[in-house]
């Protein structure tokens, strides 16, 4: 029959994961860490097989016929898996004692499979052949964060976060599912390289209705403008573990079905596509920008701030496929680090106090270390060299500027001035800004000061050293 | 040659180790400590510096460009690279000697002036950092790597203006020359990305060895238009040039500068004057064939850096800050540094004398600069004020520090043989030959201008009675540490032009500069003599004002006649008011006025009002963020027609 390639052990791993820790959750006492040790023993492992995976530069394996494995489906894995651990890892402290004025979280082990779950749903997007393996693995992805969102089960923002969160994800579903029926009229066929010949042979207007509802559905989960209203509160509401993750897995599930998608079978038509992207990419950094330039709350900020840097994902999608998707992979790497870095930070003082601008005052001289990760998180989101960011919007300004989208670019760079300032004034509150009355103490646990340092060491070598990452870049020409 | 460069990699080491050591480690522990190590990390790499410009120069090989080490950084596609290297000409190598001195210098002086500030070591950790940036930006062997510590000058910038955090004026300004800076910056960004798509390189090198000619046919579209490549490389240079515009604070940018000084003045004296803000200067000079065959850019960066030049000294005529008039003055030396390098078009041929000039200028510039900003500091230090008000008479009690201030007046006013002179002359012929004759006559009236308010601040300080109680009960003395940096910078402030001056003048010459249709020109030898006739016309006019026996110092700062037409009306009716009238009112109140205006309302009214429209369209998304579900449901509604009708779908 069919001969396990190794190529398929990390999907293996990661599938099997969630099961085995409920099965060992089941069979063993309530105060088992068990659970806790298996699955991060098995993320990092799967990190690990999937490192092991040689990029071969060509179309990719395909197994089952329908399930494939390529570069950018590695790259991408493990994306998600990194994300995936770094989740877990800033969890874990929530449901010891409660942050943010918020009570303790319960029921780790059924918190780490569904976390698990949604990671794989990405898996399946990057692997998807055809448009119903895609859908899946969208939803795969999407509705275990509908339940993450709520899993503080006695916080009602929570709860009513998760309410907005469904409502809105149900009805961009129907988008998204509308679309593909079209598509199906269209090419008579799900199959991506059925499609892929339909769309070269010529096209319809159903072929474009059913482009615009499936870029509105994932402009949804993208935060696109204007399908980004949901974004702040939910990222308001949830508990921040989950905030973390939603900026991180879910944004990276939905660029990467853009980008299966559009240079896949769309990318026939993909010159055609490019306004609808540019505008896209264009209001929504535009909007998210402005949105984040004056709020307290620090989740509500990162909201803003995410649904930007979404916006400069977008770009990318401008230009040819190779350029466009080792751009993407690697600003995902790098947006990751920086976005994690910064929500560890605030996850240590939201154990003390409320997670606010007004409590990161005095932080320099309370833990210089958290401030100068805090100050490294903000300068690399907000692309200044020498940090990691800089290099990852270069790369994806350059993939626009490659197409001739120069006023895209030049648009975006700009924008980039506005995002300096509202950075700034979260590294202005940790630095500059004097503490109103004294200080609660702040404590790291081993597990955070070690995180926070490789995050910290992260944002700074892919800057200076960006040639660490050269896997990214060669063997990587599609 | 190799040999010698073999200890080049010192030069950035130094400044390097002495970051991390004093940030990580000795900042905290002791601050003798942090500064102890940084003068000596420091020293070495002048040490270094000096060591690599004498073998360069003695060696033979000099004016030819070597790459010292180079070593791939990030790989776009083959063959289209962005390398980190070490650039060694003769333009680098001066720029890596000031760039060390001054920050040997610079460091030196911060142990008096920081002497007992809480955070002493940060200040060392964080002064190393900028030196390493700017060395690592004037080393730089392509754009990619120019940018990449460009941006870093301004993050160092940005950190040391803002040192003083518990000073809300320093929070806001250092946020502001931030954020400024960075807007210019990403033109500058949008440049390179244009310009090494069309050349297919980042190289300085390459790019300085271009001709139009074979770019001419091939169109390529910005997404607006479609133009040929010849005209996008143009459009590139006039966007890097404008990342010159904003970091060397050529007007309309250059607000952030004057309001930087809020920053300690052994920060103003090194990035606020004699090294970050020439980096737009050394941009330019950097690729100059490359700006020299775009089309009209170098006629642009003529007028930018022209205008600058009289705007900044016509305001630096009112000010009392006495760092302020220095802010000023920097941005009027810089405004020649800039217009210097504009002029060297004449049609399609190109001659290098406002090359040679300019380059010249940032070098004596950032000896006698630097030397007038310590002293201002040390000045300060003594009295607590940054106010020419309150000081006055310090002349017997700061008898070296005022000789060296009068050596740098002398040379920034171009006082033969005082350093200034040499280059200014240069500069001002090169607008002659180059046919530049409203922008000559521009240059030889701000030389004027520049010998005036220099001395007026000179002898504001210096001369007269004392005005404040702490000097005149002689509470005031020179500070070992900080007189032994202005003693040593005097030095090359009185000799730089002099000697160097063969340097330039042998090394920065036509011929060994990249450039198609070179032009030799004839000197003007009655250049020097107006220049100089100038001078010392303002200089009387200083001293008949603000330092003779009858000057009336309390009026000349009487602050109210200033503002009020009824008391100039007034005191019109006066015979011995005349003086002050003409000269007070209507040439400075008047000119200066205007200067002030455009300052005042146009520039940073344009300025608040971008900020106010941003703050109101934020204000617009955060409304509109309301909570209410059914709006949001109904924005995925309004988006789909939204998309469906703007969003350039075929059907």
């Amino acid at each position: 029959m069919y001969s396990i390639s190794n190529q398929l052990i990390p999907d293996l791993i990661l599938l099997a994961l969630p099961f085995l820790i409920l099965i060992v959750r089941l069979c063993s006492k309530r105060t088992t860490v068990m659970p806790w040790r298996i699955a991060n023993l098995g993320l990092i492992a799967t990190f690990v097989m999937l490192n092991m995976i040689p990029l071969t530069n060509s179309e990719g394996a395909f197994f089952l016929s329908n399930w494939r494995v390529d570069d950018f489906g590695v790259l991408m894995r493990e994306v998600f898996v990194l994300s995936g651990i770094l989740g877990l890892w800033l969890a874990k402290d929530y449901f010891d004692h409660g942050a943010d004025g918020k009570p303790a979280l319960m029921h780790i082990t059924e918190f780490m499979a569904t976390l698990i779950f949604a990671t794989f749903g990405g898996f399946i997007v990057v692997s998807a052949c055809d448009m119903l393996t895609l859908f899946l693995g969208l939803e795969m992805a999407t509705i275990p964060m509908y339940a993450l969102t709520a899993w503080n089960k006695r916080d009602q923002y929570g709860s009513e976060a998760a309410t907005k969160y469904i409502l809105m994800g149900s009805v961009a579903t129907a988008f998204e599912l509308f679309g593909f029926s079209y598509l199906y009229g269209f090419a008579g066929s799900i199959h991506f390289s059925q499609i892929a010949s339909a769309t070269s042979a010529g096209t319809s207007p159903l072929l474009w209705i059913a482009l615009l509802f499936i870029f509105c559905g994932i402009g949804f989960k993208l935060t696109l403008f204007p399908f980004y209203t949901w974004a702040p509160d939910v990222y308001e509401g949830a508990p921040t573990p989950v905030t973390a993750v939603l900026s991180v897995t879910s944004k990276a599930t939905a660029i990467a079905f853009l980008v299966v998608l559009l240079y896949g079978p769309l990318a026939p038509v993909q010159d055609k596509i490019v306004p609808l992207v540019a505008l896209l990419a264009c209001t929504t950094l535009f909007v998210g920008n402005l949105g984040a330039l004056k709020q307290s709350r620090l989740r509500r900020f990162m909201a803003y701030s995410s649904i930007a840097q979404a916006g400069y994902i977008m770009i990318a999608l401008l230009g040819p496929g190779y350029i466009s998707k080792t751009a993407i992979v690697y600003y995902l790497f790098v947006y990751t680090v920086a976005n994690y870095l910064a929500f560890f930070v605030f996850g240590v003082i939201g154990h003390y106090r409320p997670e606010s601008f007004n409590s990161l005052r005095g932080l320099s001289k309370q833990n210089t270390l958290l401030a100068v990760a805090l100050a490294a998180a903000m300068f690399s989101l907000a692309g200044i060299p020498p940090l990691a960011g800089f290099f990852g919007k270069f790369h994806l300004f350059f993939s626009g500027a490659t197409a001739g989208h120069y006023m895209v670019v030049a648009f975006a760079v700009l924008n980039n001035v506005l995002a300096l300032y509202y950075y700034l004034q979260v590294i202005k509150s940790a630095w500059a800004d004097e503490p109103e009355g004294e200080l609660s103490p702040i404590r790291m646990v081993k597990r955070q000061r070690f995180v926070v340092i490789a995050l910290l060491a992260a944002t700074i070598l892919l800057g200076v050293l960006p040639f660490v990452s050269n896997n990214v870049f060669t063997g990587f020409t599609f | 040659m190799t040999n010698d460069v073999s200890i080049s990699y010192l030069i950035f080491l130094m400044p390097l180790l002495t970051f991390v050591v004093n940030g990580l480690f000795l900042g905290k522990r002791s601050a003798k400590g942090a500064a102890t190590f940084a003068i000596l990390c420091n020293g070495v790499a002048f040490a270094a510096a000096l060591f690599l410009a004498v073998g360069y120069f003695t060696s033979g090989f000099a004016p030819q460009k070597a790459v010292a080490f180079e070593m791939p950084f990030l790989k776009f596609a083959e063959g289209f690279v962005a390398n980190i290297g070490l650039l060694v000409d003769p333009l680098s190598i001066m720029m890596l000697v000031v760039v060390t001195f001054i920050a040997f210098m610079v460091n030196i002086y911060s142990v008096g002036y920081m002497r007992g500030d809480r955070a002493e070591g940060r200040f060392f950790a964080l002064l190393s950092l900028f030196s390493f940036s700017m060395l690592g930006l004037v080393a730089a062997t392509n754009l990619f790597q120019m940018f990449i510590f460009w941006e870093l000058v301004g993050v160092s910038s940005y950190l040391l203006i803002g040192f003083w955090y518990h000073k809300p004026s320093a929070v806001s300004a250092s946020k502001q020359a931030f954020i400024l800076t960075r807007f210019a910056d990403s033109f500058f960004l949008l440049g390179i990305v244009l310009v090494s798509y069309v050349a297919q390189s980042f190289d300085f090198f390459n790019l300085n060895g271009l001709t139009l000619g074979a770019f001419a046919d091939q169109t390529i579209n910005l997404g607006v238009m479609e133009v040929s490549k010849a005209t996008a490389l143009t459009i590139g240079a006039v966007l890097i040039f404008t990342g010159g515009w904003g970091k060397s604070a050529m007007f309309p940018m250059h607000i952030w500068l004057p309001n930087a000084m809020e920053g300690p003045t052994p920060v103003s004296s090194i990035i606020h004057s004699a090294t970050m803000v020439v980096a737009g200067v050394y941009l330019v000079a950097r690729l100059f064939p490359f700006f020299a065959i775009c089309g009209n850019t170098l006629t642009l960066i003529m007028w930018v850096g022209a205008f600058t030049m009289v705007f900044a000294a016509v305001i630096a005529c009112t000010q009392k800050d006495i760092k302020r008039i220095l802010a000023y003055s920097t941005l009027s030396q810089l405004g020649y540094m800039m217009f210097a390098l504009g002029t060297c078009k004449i049609g399609d041929a190109v001659f290098t004398t406002g090359w040679t000039a300019s380059t010249f200028h940032i070098f004596t510039h950032a000896f006698f600069k630097c030397s007038l900003f310590l002293i201002a500091g040390s000045l300060i230090h003594q009295v607590h004020t940054n106010d020419l008000d309150a000081m006055g008479g310090l002349r017997k009690k700061m008898p070296i520090t005022y000789v060296c201030a009068l050596i740098s007046v002398l040379a920034i006013s171009g006082i033969p043989p005082f350093s200034g002179f040499f280059s200014k002359d240069e500069i001002i012929l090169s607008a002659f030959q180059g046919h530049h004759y409203a922008v000559f006559g521009l240059a030889v009236l701000t030389s004027g201008l520049t010998t005036f308010y220099m001395f007026r601040l000179f002898f504001l300080a210096f001369h007269g009675k004392p005005r404040s109680e702490s000097v005149a009960a002689g509470h005031v003395h020179e500070d070992f540490a900080m007189t032994l940096p202005i003693a040593i910078l005097a030095v090359p402030a009185l000799l730089s032009g002099l000697l160097a001056g063969g340097l330039f003048e042998h090394y920065f010459v036509p011929g060994k500069l990249m450039v198609p249709q070179l032009l030799q020109l004839q000197e003007a030898h009655w250049i020097p003599y107006v220049a100089v006739g100038v001078a010392v016309v303002s200089l009387l006019i200083a001293w008949v004002l603000y330092a003779s026996p009858k000057a009336n110092i309390n009026r000349a700062l009487d602050d109210v006649n200033r503002s009020s037409i009824y008391k100039t009306i007034y005191h019109k009716f006066y015979f011995d008011e005349m003086y002050y009238c003409v000269v007070r009112q209507f040439v400075i109140g008047g000119i200066a006025k205007v200067a002030r205006f455009i300052q005042d309302y146009i520039v940073e009214g344009i300025v608040a009002f971008v900020v106010w429209f941003f703050h109101a369209l934020g204000r617009l998304v955060r409304t509109a963020q309301s909570g209410h579900l059914t709006f949001y449901l109904g924005t995925l509604i309004v988006g789909v027609i939204l998309w469906r009708f703007i969003g350039h779908l075929p059907f």
